[in-house]
């Protein structure tokens, strides 16, 4: 049973190794093989802990041979599982999408480097996720924005240059807030185990007010930079719609995520609810977030490129899990984890579809994508799924969300906030669905169309396919989802 | 106003944040940009340190077997920030390669005149 | 699994709905028996459902006591589906013969059938949350027909319908959140949900019941969302017919009964006052939707106002809250689909004969075309209110139910609009009967079968209904003593 115990270090080992090794194979398709059964057997293996998670309860494991204080830990408990389980399902199914399409944006021989990166970010991302220690958690991060960052400029134009360093600047301008924010917290606690500073951090809490708002604002922001939250989300735009497909997939969907999860962990593990409520950051997160909501949305229906569109789209549903962290409520933290799980999985989707469709008409601007459900139906109908889920059509993982949001803002009394919600996802349909109606139907539109004329081979959809079946599978799953999100935050 | 003097090291590490922050921020030149953001975190280096610091106790390197650990100041800090060092460099290095295409591809690495070349010389890809 | 027939009206359209796209390449013929033949299928096993079945629940998902989608057989329901069911057989008959003037025919008979299915889920929604669900969709399966033709004027109308519908989805979705927030059930039970008689909110309990009440009311053309409905008949007449006299405004003032009467309960919604607050839009839908359809000389415009206005008789019926305006009420929601459908294909006919659109164009065609000018006259008469047709007898129950309910302005209302109806249905009797036609036709030109076919039926109904209503009676009157 040890063993199982060191999956999760055993998962970052091994794809940071066979990162490392990529570069020097020959040939592509070995590379792909390698990395897709590398992050296959990480999948199984987050799947494994789960399970055992699940019937045991979470743990701590020690990295080395050096006991807290002065060692690192991981904390594997059903939040960490789930999300690892999560990071590696989609990075499987971008990475084999990938296969089909990377040479389409990069050249032949950046190809490897690609998927170097590609571990690397998973590596850390898993890591940001698993980590029990602040600073540790700091150099994740920092690793996970340096990948990134590579991700988006293995292809080589002019607009991911300054992407890319407008991306950087500001995720480094995070990155320095957020080690400050540790900075203070150890002045004051001595400790950078997450266990440990909440011990001591409840002791001076008190005495110590203006350190423990500093501190936390230092990080909210830092966090917020690299989470997308309103109004530091400037970045995102650029990056997600200059990025090869692929990249924006994984941008949109995981690499917003982990330091959110990140900044939930150190909220709740190392504030503590209790401490929190004396200062006024659940307000400003609540604001920020349903500024986010809306204002992402609005922005999102001016947008004349349909990847930026979708990009904007994300802003908004960024605002939407700060919003829960802001409703400072067990049930609220519950809806935002689901909705992250939920989110990946749909942006994931909608970002291959559209890379796809992208790639097959060589259109950008989302006018110009008329009738493309003729040319490619399957395409637009995994897109379509992605559109009714985000507007929050029943049976779809958006309603779920929008549901839970909505009962858990009326738990915690904030009865104005509903409106907000529930406008914030109709305006969804005011910029998605145009985009589905031009390209099944229009007389104009499809005039001149040739039935599956651009129709990609099947075994380049799969991967499609199989996001779409898990996003509405989630939304099957969403009670038992919740329940272990419960498990996992364990708040007294 | 008092704490603020008697802890001058922690005093010195905000403003130094301060000047390396408000440098990443608005300067227009990259490799300005670049100084900043070094600036910026040599000055978290240094605050993290200092509270390494015990008055009266000595760096901590063994120099006999006999040596107890009660007169060494706290390692940890330092060790730590090592690793944040790394970190920065890498960042850094990163950060000088962008520059260096961006110059390739703009012309220039002043981000006002990049600007201004996206939005009138921008052709589509 | 108990119960699991329950699925089977609801799944099956929508399995065959799929299917169509795979018929594709054996041809139009194979396409339309096959939809035939599933649309008798599905009244077999709405019947085999009703009649045989031991439990009358079946659970198809149940997350936690918020997210519970279940289905339900009631008495409410079946009438509605069987409504809805043999409408159905009818107007297929009718779309065969109608739609091979058009192109695109496997995606309209595709969704067409998919609504049938999505029609029968509302019917059985054991609960708020289920019908919430098949609404949604509803919308979703109704859109592709309503932009058939795809010309700018039918985007644009079919985005004034998204609009609306999404709009009003927001509503209901807001009032049952906070419905859920006071009684934590949402499920329908005869006579309203017993939690709901003891709270006291009343301010918050009006607040609800009006914002469901628009929410539905969006579908039910309830003004002022009233404007998506005219704006819809850019669709190809089956459509309109069907499911804009039927399935879809209907499901709408389905959806009323069942909120008024199965979740809040008739002596809630008089203790709230709702009813009063609802009553002023439902006066203001009466009169507008007559005086509109007098002004217009679209045909089928014409009519959608006139649904729009005998839409608001049945709401009437339903908010007077007295057992003679329920029944009828519930009588003129089945009368006026029959009289309504038959309108529509009248209207269809000429157009596909003639290609005829406005009320000026078809001087004399009584003479070219007389079975259906007939048929169009008798359904006008049922629907003004003459004897002995099934029209008059659901106005005799409104007037009725409303001088029952002390208010001597609904009876005059009535009266009114019974003149206002005549005022624009008669007139199109007249002109196509009385006045001599622009240039001189001789002989009479031919329809289809298929479409004549379901004209003459149904008005034969018609006149059916309205001499032995009874049996529909004692059914509604089964329905109705258990709700107030």
């Amino acid at each position: 049973m040890n063993v199982i115990k060191m999956f999760p270090v055993v998962i970052i080992l091994l794809l940071l190794l066979t990162a490392f090794g990529l570069p020097i194979v020959k040939k592509k398709k070995i590379v792909f093989q390698i990395s897709l059964a590398t992050i296959f057997i990480a999948f199984v293996m987050s799947g494994v802990t789960l399970n055992y998670v699940t019937q045991v309860g979470d743990y701590l494991l020690r990295i080395g041979p050096y006991d807290i204080p002065w060692g690192i830990t991981f904390r594997i408990g059903y939040i960490e599982a789930l999300m690892a389980m999560l990071f590696t399902g989609v990075s499987l199914m971008v990475g084999w999408y990938g296969v089909y399409s990377i040479h389409k944006d990069i050249e032949e021989k950046h190809i490897k480097y690609y998927y170097l990166l590609l571990h690397i970010l998973l590596a850390s991302l898993l890591g940001i996720v698993f980590t029990n220690d602040l600073f540790n958690g700091y150099v994740f991060v920092e690793a996970t924005t340096l990948s990134s960052c590579g991700l988006i400029i293995i292809k080589n134009n002019k607009s991911t240059s300054k992407a890319t360093f407008k991306y950087l600047i500001m995720s480094v301008l995070g990155s320095g807030l957020l080690l400050m924010g540790i900075a203070f917290l150890y002045a004051v606690t001595g400790h950078l185990n997450i266990g440990e500073v909440h011990r001591e951090l409840v002791k001076v809490a008190a005495e110590k007010h203006n350190i423990v708002v500093i501190s936390l604002s230092l990080l909210l922001v830092g966090l917020g930079v690299k989470g997308a939250m309103f109004p530091l989300h400037t970045w995102l735009p650029d990056a997600h719609s200059s990025a090869p497909s692929t990249s924006s997939a994984l941008l949109s969907s995981l690499v917003l995520k982990a330091p959110v999860v990140f900044l939930i962990k150190i909220m709740y593990q190392v504030y503590g609810l209790d401490i929190i409520h004396t200062t006024p950051i659940f307000t400003i997160l609540l604001i920020l977030g349903l500024a986010g909501m809306i204002l992402g949305s609005i922005f999102a229906i001016n947008q004349k490129e349909i990847k930026r569109v979708i990009a904007y789209s994300t802003v908004a549903q960024m605002g939407y899990i700060f919003f829960g962290m802001g409703l400072g409520t067990e049930m609220g933290l519950m809806v935002s984890l689901f909705h992250v799980f939920a989110h990946a999985l749909t942006k994931a989707m909608l970002f291959l579809c559209v890379g796809s469709m992208m790639e097959q008409s060589g259109y950008k601007y989302k006018d110009e994508f008329r009738g493309i459900g003729k040319e490619m139906p399957v395409t637009l109908g995994a897109f379509t799924l992605g559109a009714l889920s985000m507007v929050g059509i029943p049976i779809f993982p958006g309603f779920i969300s929008k549901w839970y949001y909505s009962i858990a803002t009326i738990n915690a009394g904030q009865y104005i906030f509903l409106g907000f919600i529930l406008v914030s996802s109709l305006l969804n349909a005011v910029y998605y669905f145009p985009i589905v109606i031009n390209g099944y139907f229009g007389k104009d539109n499809v005039k001149g169309k040739i039935y599956r004329a651009k129709y990609k081979p099947v075994k380049e959809v799969l991967p499609l396919a199989v996001l779409a079946i898990a996003m509405v599978m989630i939304s099957g799953y969403s009670s038992t989802l919740l329940e272990y999100f419960k498990f996992g935050l364990n708040l007294k | 106003m008092q704490n603020l003097v008697i802890n001058y090291y922690d005093t010195a590490a905000m403003i130094l944040f301060g000047v390396g922050f408000m440098t990443l921020l608005l300067n227009n030149n990259l490799i300005k940009k670049i100084i900043g953001m070094n600036i910026m975190d040599t000055s978290i280096f240094l605050f993290f340190i200092v509270k390494g610091y015990i008055q009266g106790n000595r760096a901590p390197i063994y120099e006999s077997m006999a040596d107890g650990g009660a007169h060494f100041i706290n390692p940890l800090p330092s060790a730590l920030m090592l690793t944040g060092i790394v970190v920065a460099v890498s960042t850094t290095a990163f950060a000088l390669a962008l520059t260096i295409r961006i110059h390739d591809v703009y012309g220039t690495i002043e981000l006002d005149e990049v600007i201004e070349k996206r939005r009138t010389g921008y052709e589509r890809h | 699994m108990s119960g699991v027939g329950l699925l089977l009206p609801v799944v099956v359209p929508m399995l065959a709905a799929v299917a169509v796209p795979f018929l594709l390449n054996k041809g139009k013929k194979i396409i339309r028996w096959f939809i035939i033949g599933v649309v008798f299928f599905n009244l077999l096993i709405n019947w085999i459902t009703i009649h045989s079945l031991n439990t009358r629940m079946f659970h198809i998902w149940k997350l936690n006591t918020f997210i519970d989608i279940f289905l339900k057989v009631d008495e409410l329901g079946i009438m509605f589906s069987f409504l809805v069911s043999i409408l159905w057989i009818f107007t297929t008959f009718y779309a065969i013969g109608y739609m091979d003037h058009e192109e695109h025919q496997e995606r309209f008979f595709a969704f067409f059938i998919m609504t049938l299915g999505i029609t029968n889920g509302i019917a059985y929604s054991g609960n708020l949350f289920t019908l919430y669900i098949f609404y949604e969709f509803l919308t979703l399966a109704t859109y592709p027909l309503v932009i058939h033709a795809e010309t700018e004027e039918a985007l644009h109308s079919g985005r004034k319908y998204l609009i609306y519908s999404l709009g009003g989805a927001t509503f209901i979705l807001l009032g049952m959140i906070l419905l859920y927030t006071l009684t934590f059930d949402l499920s329908f039970v005869e006579g309203g949900l017993a939690s709901l008689k003891h709270i006291d909110k009343k301010q918050l309990m009006l607040m609800i019941y009006i914002t469901i009440f628009l929410g539905f009311g969006v579908k039910a053309a309830l003004v002022p969302f009233h404007s998506w409905l005219a704006a819809a008949m850019v669709a190809p007449t089956p459509v309109s017919a069907l499911l804009h006299a039927v399935a879809v405004v209907k499901s709408g003032v389905f959806a009323l009964l069942r909120l008024c009467y199965y979740v809040f309960g008739a002596e809630v919604v008089e203790r709230i006052e709702g009813n009063l607050y609802i009553s002023f839009l439902i006066l203001t839908t009466i009169l507008l939707g007559s005086l509109l359809a007098l002004h217009q000389d679209n045909l089928k415009k014409r009519l959608a106002y006139s649904t729009i206005s005998q839409l608001g008789y049945i709401l009437l019926g339903i908010v007077i809250i007295n057992q003679n305006a329920l029944i009828g009420g519930i009588l003129h929601l089945i009368n006026h689909a029959v009289i309504k459908i038959t309108l529509f294909f009248c209207v269809g006919a000429i157009y596909i004969a003639t290609k005829k659109k406005y009320i000026h164009e078809i001087r004399g065609i009584g003479r070219e075309m007389p079975v259906i000018m007939w048929c169009f006259a008798i359904a006008s008469f049922s629907l003004i209110g003459i004897p002995p047709s099934n029209g008059f007898v659901s106005k005799w129950y409104l007037a009725l139910g409303g001088l029952g309910a002390n208010k001597a302005i609904f009876a005059v209302l009535l009266m009114l609009s019974a003149f206002l109806t005549a005022g624009y249905l008669l007139p199109i009797v007249v002109t196509a009967f009385f006045q001599s036609p622009d240039q001189e036709e001789e002989e009479t030109l031919v329809v289809s079968r298929y479409m004549t076919a379901p004209i003459v039926i149904l008005t034969g109904v018609i006149v059916f209904l309205g001499l032995f209503p009874n049996t529909i009676i004692r059914y509604i009157e089964g329905i109705v003593s258990k709700l107030i």
